[in-house]
């Protein structure tokens, strides 16, 4: 099992290539779509990434209701154990 | 005698348009397959026999039809293969008893009570294999259909025997004087409640054009038979070319070729749609194109099921499956399946020829999208601007079909991912 630090910094390098950001100006309470500028067709292939990225399948509505790289930290960590165990 | 209409083993070769459907209720013509073999054995009792799930919407959908009941297997039975076109057939429901096959198909049983007593069992299946053990068999020139492309070539020669059948010609609805028919009159039939703008040309030279009640043909749109326009729907202006079946209630424009459009769907702006099976609930976007024929005239191969198929025709178009809908400028290759109630956001580069069911499909890559209950809510919306309401059993099919196809899309999504992840 990853820890939150190993994830945050995974989970950005994801967004980063997806969103054609600096993975330096990712901050934890940056909003997806607010913040970092994911569109609807961003968010989808955000999801895709991360999904490749941890080898998890996530649940499309649960995993688009996440706003922030906080709440993704959280809810990734919590599918990994899920799927993988801790 | 009973009239008994049947899936056999094939459906998964109609997928996606029989994902939701059974097989003899795909159009060919102004009618389906199954409409035309009770309107040739007409008078008999209809008996079906078709895929479990889909039960609840075809009984929704068809009143009190007697479906999957093996305790109506009795008395005489004409056992029909719902791939049957059944068109200007020389076949008769009273007859000496025999199995009529084409192929390895059979094509219809005809058995009387007796037999049909001796042969039961304990379903439709086991009836058949005793059938086909206790009575003779013999080859017949009787068509069946086999891949959905094969509906798009007969349609044409369903669309004529259609209107033969249909016995009626002339215009009995609205016809503006600055619109014509060019070609034989007797060969058109405008539907009272029916209207037809000024400068509308149907042109009968080719062929029939039936044209259904409530239809309203708007200016600037030629029509050439044989054609078919079902009932309540808008032709906005274009080239509606021989051999189209379209309707009941589509929105359709630009210039349509030899197609079938099952109804309900919409295809409203510029763009060609060439031999081309399109499902219900389908919206195509301003400018979606599909080619139907190779650079080469070669003939064209469909991707199926996971399997390369020749369809041994060189005009093949796209097969689009209920509920999906493409953005403005989608592009389909020659004989692509496009799977059901998936979002097409289409680019300036034309499609992979396959492309799954409940996906979102963008930048030429498969996504899970925005989940099934996004889809269904979105269905209900498209459904209730039609007035037509989206049912439990609507749901329960759509959910079955979803499932059904997952292991296709999770390919096709898997793909993608990794080439996200290369970024």
């Amino acid at each position: 099992m990853p820890s939150n630090d190993e994830i945050r910094e995974r989970i950005v390098n994801v967004t980063a290539t997806v969103l054609s950001v600096d993975a330096a100006d990712i901050k934890n309470e940056h909003d997806f779509a607010a913040d970092l500028g994911a569109e609807s067709l961003q968010s989808v292939e955000l999801v895709a990434g991360f999904e490749e990225e941890f080898e998890i399948e996530m649940d499309e509505e649960e995993a688009l209701s996440v706003a922030t790289v906080r709440g993704a930290v959280e809810y990734i960590a919590k599918v990994v154990v899920e799927q993988h165990g801790s | 005698m009973k009239l008994v209409i049947y899936e056999d083993h094939t459906f998964e070769n109609f997928y996606p348009l029989s994902l939701i459907r059974p097989v003899f209720d795909l159009r060919c013509g102004a009618s389906s397959l199954g409409d035309k073999l009770r309107r040739h054995f007409a008078g008999l009792e209809v008996v079906y026999f078709i895929r479990e799930y889909l039960v609840p919407t075809f009984k929704q959908n068809n009143g009190s039809a007697t479906v999957n009941d093996c305790s109506a297997l009795d008395g005489d039975l004409l056992i029909t293969n719902g791939r049957w076109l059944c068109l200007k057939s020389a076949v008769t429901a009273e007859g000496e008893e025999e199995i009529a096959t084409h192929g390895d198909s059979v094509v219809y049983i005809r058995a009387n009570r007796e037999t049909v007593a001796r042969c039961r069992g304990d379903s439709f299946c086991e009836l058949l294999r005793n059938l086909k053990e206790a009575l003779p068999g013999r080859s017949v020139d009787e068509e069946l259909i086999s891949y959905n492309w094969n509906l798009v070539h007969h349609n044409p020669d369903a669309i004529t025997a259609d209107f033969e059948a249909l016995g009626e010609t002339g215009v009995h609805g609205e016809m503006h004087p600055l619109s014509c028919v060019y070609g034989d009159e007797s060969q058109v039939f405008v539907a009272p409640g029916a209207v037809i703008h000024p400068t509308v040309v149907l042109d009968s030279t080719g062929g029939p054009i039936l044209i259904e009640e409530g239809v309203i043909v708007f200016p600037h749109t030629r029509i050439e038979g044989p054609c078919t326009i079902g009932r309540d729907t808008q032709i906005v202006g274009g080239k509606i070319r021989e051999g189209c079946s379209i309707g009941p209630v589509c929105r359709v424009g630009g210039e349509v070729e030899e197609s079938i459009i099952h109804g309900y769907s919409n295809k409203y702006h510029d763009g060609f749609l060439g031999h081309a099976y399109v499902g219900e609930w389908v919206n195509l976007g301003a400018m979606t194109t599909n080619s139907d024929l190779k650079n080469d005239y070669s003939t064209v191969e469909v991707k199926l099921n996971g399997k390369t198929i020749d369809t041994g025709d060189s005009k093949v178009g796209s097969f689009i499956g209920d509920h999906t809908k493409t953005s403005i400028g989608t592009l389909f290759n020659t004989g692509t399946v496009v799977g059901m109630m998936t979002n097409i956001l289409g680019g300036s580069e034309i499609l992979p020829k396959s492309i799954p069911s409940f996906c979102l499909f963008a930048n030429g890559k498969a996504f899970k999208g925005f989940g099934l209950r996004k889809l269904l809510e979105t269905a209900e919306t498209a459904m209730g601007r039609r007035k037509v309401t989206l049912t439990e059993a609507d749901r329960e099919v759509l959910i079955h079909a979803y499932d059904s196809t997952k292991e296709e899309r999770m390919e096709a999504v898997k793909k993608a991912r990794r080439e996200i992840r290369r970024g």
